[in-house]
């Protein structure tokens, strides 16, 4: 007597055909998600850390202001004057109302100079900022 | 002689999309920046020219005054302490005014020197708002039984009401 191995008869393959449409919708959500990098930040700066940190909910209303360990402060994508800011900035809260700025600012920064940076904004009107920091551990 | 036309299959491989596709979705994948901006939130005061301002006398059991020197050093009405103690000194005088009306509390106010360092500035800060935010997180465990961020938003404009942030940027003195 012939003893025969019990074998299913379907196919052990896993279909591929779906596997482009799965792939794809996994790009459209990286698409959707990204935002390429408007601007090239020219100034080096080291973020100051804290522990009562939030997050900014809406991206779309930040705009930033950078300054660096050299004490230069970028807007955008240029290096910007002191007494230049409340110009910009106010251009920038007639565009935008409820504009947040968030300031990027080296830790080893004066105060004298982000005093100086907050009164061009309170002159501008932008009066929400946010000190960004990161995360102490 | 006429020869029948062959019809051909016009045929797309499909065999490469998949890869295709996952080349598109690696560069999404690399360039794609999900790091939120995170930082510690505050609403500057209006500007008001000098020559307008008035003084307005606050009651000083209201007021909690951080002055920052240029060394670092920490003064909280008249007393030196040091800047991790901050949270301690401010949170007890936060919870002791929970049940006051807003134009009885705390009012924080925050003074630097001009060539204080920013990373001081922001540590004192940090202390101030945490103080606030531990403040909030007891007072919402014990009226319902949840820390703060686990309330639903009514509730949490509840407690907002009853611990509100306030802190204030001394005016900038000017330069003699």
């Amino acid at each position: 007597m012939k003893f025969q191995k019990r074998r299913a008869n379907t196919k052990q393959e896993i279909p591929t055909t779906s596997m482009p449409d799965i792939v794809f919708m996994l790009l459209m959500f990286f698409m959707v998600v990204t935002t390429l990098r408007e601007v090239d930040v020219l100034v080096q700066f080291k973020l100051p850390e804290a522990q009562a940190i939030e997050k900014i909910e809406n991206k779309r209303l930040v705009s930033y202001i950078w300054v660096g360990k050299d004490k230069r402060i970028q807007i955008d994508d240029s290096i910007v004057k002191l007494d230049e800011i409340e110009n910009i900035m106010y251009a920038k809260r007639q565009a935008l109302p409820n504009i947040i700025v968030s300031l990027r600012i080296d830790q080893g920064t004066d105060m004298g100079m982000v005093t100086d940076i907050q009164q061009a904004l309170r002159k501008a009107y932008c009066l929400r900022v946010n000190y960004s920091a990161t995360l102490k551990i | 002689m006429l020869k029948k036309k062959q019809i051909r299959e016009a045929e797309i491989p499909t065999a490469s999309q998949a890869d295709l596709a996952f080349l598109l979705l690696l560069f999404f994948l690399v360039s794609t920046v999900i790091d939120v901006d995170t930082g510690l939130g505050l609403t500057l005061p209006e500007y008001v020219p000098p020559e307008e301002q008035v003084m307005v006398k606050v009651d000083p059991e209201r007021m909690a005054a951080v002055l920052v020197n240029e060394q670092g050093d920490v003064l909280i009405d008249g007393e030196i302490v040091s800047l991790f103690q901050i949270k301690n000194m401010i949170k007890p005088r936060i919870m002791s005014k929970v049940d006051l009306p807003l134009s009885k509390k705390l009012i924080v106010s925050l003074k630097t020197d001009r060539k204080t360092v920013y990373n001081q500035y922001i540590a004192a800060l940090d202390q101030i708002k945490l103080a606030f935010f531990e403040a909030r997180d007891e007072v919402s465990q014990s009226r319902f039984g949840r820390k703060f961020k686990d309330l639903t938003t009514e509730q949490q404009e509840v407690i907002k009401d009853a611990v509100p942030i306030i802190i204030s940027l001394a005016e900038p003195e000017q330069v003699k």
